[in-house]
């Protein structure tokens, strides 16, 4: 069973030899060296000496749960029902919602409605105390870094989502650099706490591999 | 892909969307990019910054630990337990604030765009001022970069002759900046009880003005609204400069009544004969006049408009203006000091205006009070053509002006300050005046909406406005550890005297003693 109770069957990823591939990871790749020059983000992911490895963990969720809120929030304009009738990451995945709760199947919903699902959802964890306390000495639930994984994976689809649909308007606006750099900081990140499993980021990763290869 | 949640499938091949259409985006999404690029760059900035500290503190506590010599379990036990102390630091960091996090007490001022009061953060009981700004009038009035650059400068500037923000958040309808407390009320009130200061007082409180003045242009920021009713005293009379700028942009009403009489603009005192009542120097004005003013100066300087008495006249003119614009409202203030009220005031704003336009005719000094030479000559010197005003060429040439002889400049907030505020404790409000309660009990607040998420057109313009003042050695002090101890300066102690954990001082036998 999984975090939210749904059994194996309810898999739905099968690799198609036949999809295309290449174009649009090399186009991107080429981008990804626009940054804001934010000095060494590999070593800003590091946990600090005797820090308490599920703080850092909390903490970062949140910076990066408010950095992806922003820049989808620049595009609201241009991510529509009608402009992303679903929710992509360019033509080979698609990502169907559901949270286990309020719904248990999962639907087929547009890429605005899936994000604001989304957000919600990782809202409701933020500010459970039970998930991420913030009174001084509460003690985080055992299986806080599964609730932090699942976060990540979802926030992943999010950038997925933006690099592959929306990129050349995240360009109009003068937003690469940003992007980029809080992307390169979330894929340290994930990388340094194994956050996401590798078939997860399967649909960027060629820039995956070029922000990682150089470390 | 896992797929454990459902949510992944592959989808047929099909091309890639080039999407090559970009279309010319609304102001609106303009407006957001512009903010969430600002918050992002700010955000690495502080971030890597505060890395950067922790880990400067880290090495720093490591060398004064091992300096003292102590054995080597102790040293560890002190070195986990700074690690206890950041790991607090970064949850209360991640903790949310809001109106409901304080207790809101007695209302101390208000304005055009909110109020001021007295509040107490309930999980400390520390007392504060809130000061509370309503969303929709400083965008129909045009503040938002004014509030902004009061949170940017407050959070910023460190300094102990400026107002500190600890904390400022929003909800759907306002902005808050939670400040420290001052309880001796400000200058306004001190001049209202006083009418007239000694020169020596008037001194002490200029002296301690120009260095606070000083603090926000060494940051490169222009106060613009320099006026006694921003000038705050605390418990034992010192002085500190508030409402960094919140000073509202002129109305195009008041520059056309500024130019509508050119010949006036251009006259100089050699043909400025017939003048009108309302165009007198103040001390020419019949008494009841004056006396109007004073009555009527709290209202005005609560007023939409403001108060212009201590504008330059390069602000109100829209021309260029630096910081020097700031020495010219501290010249204003000398002045009401000494002589009981502003150089060019009247009780019609427009008149002021004239007034100041044409400062070379209307500045002029009564009979009564009399005023030593050294202080007309300093106001003269202030009141001036930016060109030869004191201060354009740094505040050395203020400092060093007679009247500040035997100044003692590097002492002056170690000193005892020339008047002491009446205050029986925390919560004292005596010193300033008291504001009814109209807009309900304060329990009425709206409620604080989706914390995190907020991008709606309005809030666009505020994106960012959260803050946490990022002083570890204060939330320590907060997290409820008895060995913490603030040393009440403006510049964060060592973490070696906050914990509190060794003497350094030298015991019997030569070795420093540790305190348990």
């Amino acid at each position: 069973m999984s975090l939210f109770g749904l059994g194996r069957n309810q898999k739905t990823f099968r690799p198609k030899k036949s999809a295309p591939s290449g174009s649009k990871g090399a186009q991107l790749r080429k981008h990804i060296d626009a940054t804001l020059g934010s000095g060494n983000l590999r070593e800003a992911v590091r946990l600090p000496p005797g820090e308490d490895a599920n703080e850092w963990l909390a903490v970062n969720t949140v910076d990066f749960f408010n950095q992806v809120n922003l820049l989808y929030g620049t595009l609201t304009e241009f991510c529509t029902p009608d402009n992303c009738p679903t929710m992509t990451a360019g033509p080979k995945y698609e990502y169907r919602w559901a949270d286990g709760v309020q719904i248990k199947k999962p639907i087929e919903v547009s890429a605005p409605k899936y994000v604001e699902y989304l957000m919600d959802w990782i809202e409701t964890q933020l500010d459970d105390e039970t998930l991420f306390p913030q009174r001084l000495g509460a003690p985080f639930p055992q299986n806080f870094k599964d609730v932090v994984k699942t976060i990540f994976k979802r926030l992943f689809r999010v950038y997925a989502h933006i690099y592959h649909s929306h990129f050349q308007k995240i360009v109009s606006l003068k937003e690469e650099a940003h992007l980029n750099t809080c992307f390169k900081h979330f894929i340290l990140f994930t990388h340094e706490f194994g956050l996401i499993d590798k078939k997860e980021l399967a649909p960027l990763q060629e820039l995956i591999e070029s922000i990682i290869s150089p470390y | 892909m896992d797929g454990a949640d459902g949510t992944v499938r592959v989808k047929p091949g099909r091309g890639f969307e080039t999407e090559t259409d970009v279309a010319v985006s609304s102001p609106v999404t303009r407006q957001k990019a512009a903010a969430a690029k600002q918050f992002i760059e700010n955000h690495y900035k502080n971030y890597l910054q505060g890395l950067h500290e922790r880990m400067e503190r880290r090495r720093e506590f490591q060398r004064k630990v091992q300096e003292a010599q102590l054995p080597v379990e102790e040293q560890d036990e002190m070195m986990r337990n700074l690690a206890r102390r950041e790991t607090e630091y970064m949850r209360l960091q991640r903790r949310k604030i809001g109106i409901d996090d304080f207790e809101l007490l007695t209302v101390i001022g208000k304005g055009a765009f909110g109020e001021v009061r007295l509040c107490r953060l309930r999980s400390t009981s520390e007392v504060y001022a809130m000061k509370k700004l309503k969303k929709t009038e400083m965008l129909s009035r045009g503040q938002v970069e004014h509030v902004r650059s009061e949170r940017n400068l407050l959070a910023e500037v460190d300094s102990r002759y400026i107002v500190k923000l600890f904390y400022s958040f929003q909800d759907s309808e306002c902005l808050y900046l939670i400040m420290e407390y001052l309880p001796g009320g400000d200058i306004m009130t001190l001049l209202m009880r006083e009418d007239i200061l000694s020169e020596d007082v008037a001194r002490f409180y200029i002296a301690e003005s120009i260095l606070a003045i000083h603090s926000i242009h060494q940051h490169n920021y222009v106060h613009r609204d320099i006026k006694p009713d921003n000038l705050i005293l605390d418990k034992s009379g010192h002085l500190k400069l508030s409402d960094f700028g919140l000073c509202k942009p002129l109305d195009d009403k008041y520059s056309s009544l500024l130019l509508e009489d050119d010949e006036m603009l251009s006259q100089d005192s050699e043909n400025q004969s017939g003048k009108s009542d309302a165009d007198k120097a103040p001390w020419q004005m019949p008494k009841e006049q004056l006396l109007q003013w004073k009555r009527n100066r709290r209202a005005l300087a609560y007023s939409t408009v403001g108060t212009l008495d201590y504008m330059a006249p390069e602000v109100l003119l829209k021309k260029g203006y630096g910081m020097e614009c700031d020495w010219w409202s501290l010249g204003a203030i000398l002045y009401e000091m000494l002589v009981g009220y502003p150089p060019f005031c009247s009780d019609d704003p427009r008149i002021t205006c004239r007034k100041i336009i044409n400062w070379r005719v209307c500045l002029k000094f009564p009979e009564e009070p009399k005023i030593s030479d050294e202080a007309r000559d300093l106001i003269c010197r202030l009141l001036c053509d930016v060109d030869s005003r004191l201060g354009t060429r740094g505040v050395e040439e203020i400092k060093s002006h007679p009247w500040f002889k035997g100044t003692p400049w590097d002492k002056l907030y170690d000193m005892e300050a020339a008047y002491r505020p009446i205050v029986d404790g925390e919560l004292d409000t005596q010193n300033f005046e008291k504001f009814p309660e109209v807009e309900g009990s304060p329990s009425e607040a709206p409620q604080v909406g989706p914390w995190r998420k907020m991008l709606t057109s309005k809030d666009t313009n505020f994106i960012g406005f959260t803050f946490k003042k990022s002083d570890i050695t204060r939330s320590m002090e907060s997290s409820g550890s008895a060995d913490m101890k603030s040393n009440g300066s403006g510049e964060a102690p060592s973490l070696i005297s906050l914990l509190g954990r060794i003497n350094m001082e030298e015991g019997e036998g030569g070795e420093l003693n540790h305190k348990t």
